[in-house]
């Protein structure tokens, strides 16, 4: 039972970090024409900024994930 | 080693002077646009452009010339700038019947002192008109040396769909490059560790594997950005796209099959061998494939990638040390990563 819960969480984090990555695109892709002119502008700069971002913003989401689980095994440890 | 600070540091450094330099770095000046193409010989032609990274206004030795395909150029007689970025050209256009042909198609190149040169290759198309007049032979020069001036040298080049996203190549092809360099550790761990047996190795190879996997995701999605701004969708059916994304799935069932075993050892060993073979798979998809049809990644049709025209000097400059960051801020993330690992296991071990 254990298992099966924890086996759910992993997915369900898992499906979080690719929501929250392709989020980005999402909402340029709605706000499709004011969004994309936006980060055409002056060259396609903008585009390059939110690449940028992106690769920043998904290595922190994978930091925060390693947080997480360094604080269940403290508190492993400090239960026992 | 894990614990020291030296490499950390200078890969958090190194990125840093990518970022800089990767972002602040001017382009080379360009051609965006170009009003009337269609020109006729023996008239008074005005070739009116909108420039890309130029000063026009201020610089006082706007020159332009066309390049005629027997390596003739043609000098303007004039120059009018209207602002930073647009200027029209006058160009006094001499009959050359010596080619026989209607039309003589010429690339547009454009210099000034402050910006150095652009070229627009075949854009101005000469028509020749019916009854040639007199020959102007001294109205060509043979070559351009000593005639433009190169500017400040230190840009990245200007390419006309790019644009100022030639940066991505910092952000973009870095992380695969990063991405293949982890996983070959990682694929070396998990033979070390069906070699040995050692845990130790296992937990390297998996923490390897899931970093990799963070940068081929990102690999995947900043790619997916910059194809919306370059060549105009999210996703092209291109071969290496559509290989990437199925080596990227190959590698999620790995750690599908790693949550899904519960004896330890088996995991382990099962996912060493799984992995061994993913990355086998993914030489295949990611080199071969996408160079055996056609795609619109460099590198295709076996053309060497990243040759020639795609990298120059003033790019490599930034990109080779952004792999070895992006390399070491992956390895650094994965220390952290095995270490979490390693304590788990001691728990487990001691329970």
């Amino acid at each position: 039972m254990n298992m099966m819960i924890s086996y759910k969480l992993r997915i369900e984090k898992f499906l979080i970090l690719v929501v929250a990555l392709l989020l980005p695109c999402a909402a340029i892709a709605s706000g499709e024409s004011g969004v994309v002119d936006f980060l055409r502008n002056t060259g396609k700069i903008y585009s390059v900024v939110t690449l940028v971002l992106i690769v920043f913003i998904g290595m922190i989401i994978f930091l925060i994930r390693l947080d997480k689980k360094l604080t269940k095994l403290e508190n492993q440890i400090n239960n026992e | 080693m894990m614990r020291q600070w030296w490499w950390k540091i200078s890969g958090v450094l190194i990125l840093l002077y990518t970022i800089i330099l990767g972002l602040l770095t001017p382009l080379k000046p360009g051609i965006v646009k170009i009003h009337n193409t269609q020109v006729t010989s023996g008239e008074v032609a005005e070739i009116e452009i909108v420039g890309y990274n130029t000063h026009f206004d201020e610089a006082s030795q706007n020159k332009a010339y066309l390049r005629l395909e027997n390596e003739k150029y043609l000098p303007s007689t004039n120059a009018i700038s209207h602002s930073f970025n647009e200027i029209t050209y006058i160009f006094d256009i001499p009959h050359f019947p010596e080619s026989g042909e209607k039309i003589v198609v010429a690339s547009l190149i454009i210099n000034n002192e402050i910006d150095g040169s652009a070229v627009l290759p075949a854009s101005v198309f000469i028509q020749q008109a019916p009854v040639p007049g007199a020959i102007h032979e001294g109205a060509f020069i043979d070559n351009l040396s000593g005639l433009v001036d190169p500017g400040w040298s230190f840009r990245f080049p200007y390419r006309s769909i790019l644009h100022e996203t030639i940066r991505n190549t910092f952000f973009h092809i870095t992380l695969w490059f990063s991405m293949f360099i982890m996983l070959g550790t990682g694929v070396f761990y998990a033979i070390r560790y069906l070699k040995y047996r050692r845990v130790n190795d296992d937990l390297k190879s998996r923490a390897l594997t899931s970093v990799s996997v963070l940068f081929g995701l990102l690999g995947l999605i900043t790619g997916s950005i910059w194809a919306r701004f370059t060549w105009g969708t999210w996703w092209t059916p291109d071969v290496k796209l559509n290989m990437t994304a199925v080596a990227m799935l190959i590698y999620l069932a790995y750690f599908v099959l790693r949550s899904s075993i519960k004896d330890q050892d088996q995991e382990a060993r099962l996912a060493s061998v799984y992995n061994v073979f993913a990355f086998v798979a993914l030489i295949p998809l990611v080199f071969v494939i996408p160079r055996l049809t056609d795609s619109l990644h460099p590198g295709s049709g076996g053309n060497p990638a990243l040759g020639g025209e795609d990298l120059d000097n003033t790019l490599r400059l930034v990109f080779y040390p952004a792999i070895l960051g992006f390399t070491l801020l992956g390895i650094w993330m994965t220390s952290l990563y095995y270490r979490i690992l390693n304590v788990k296991e001691k728990l487990l071990e001691k329970t």
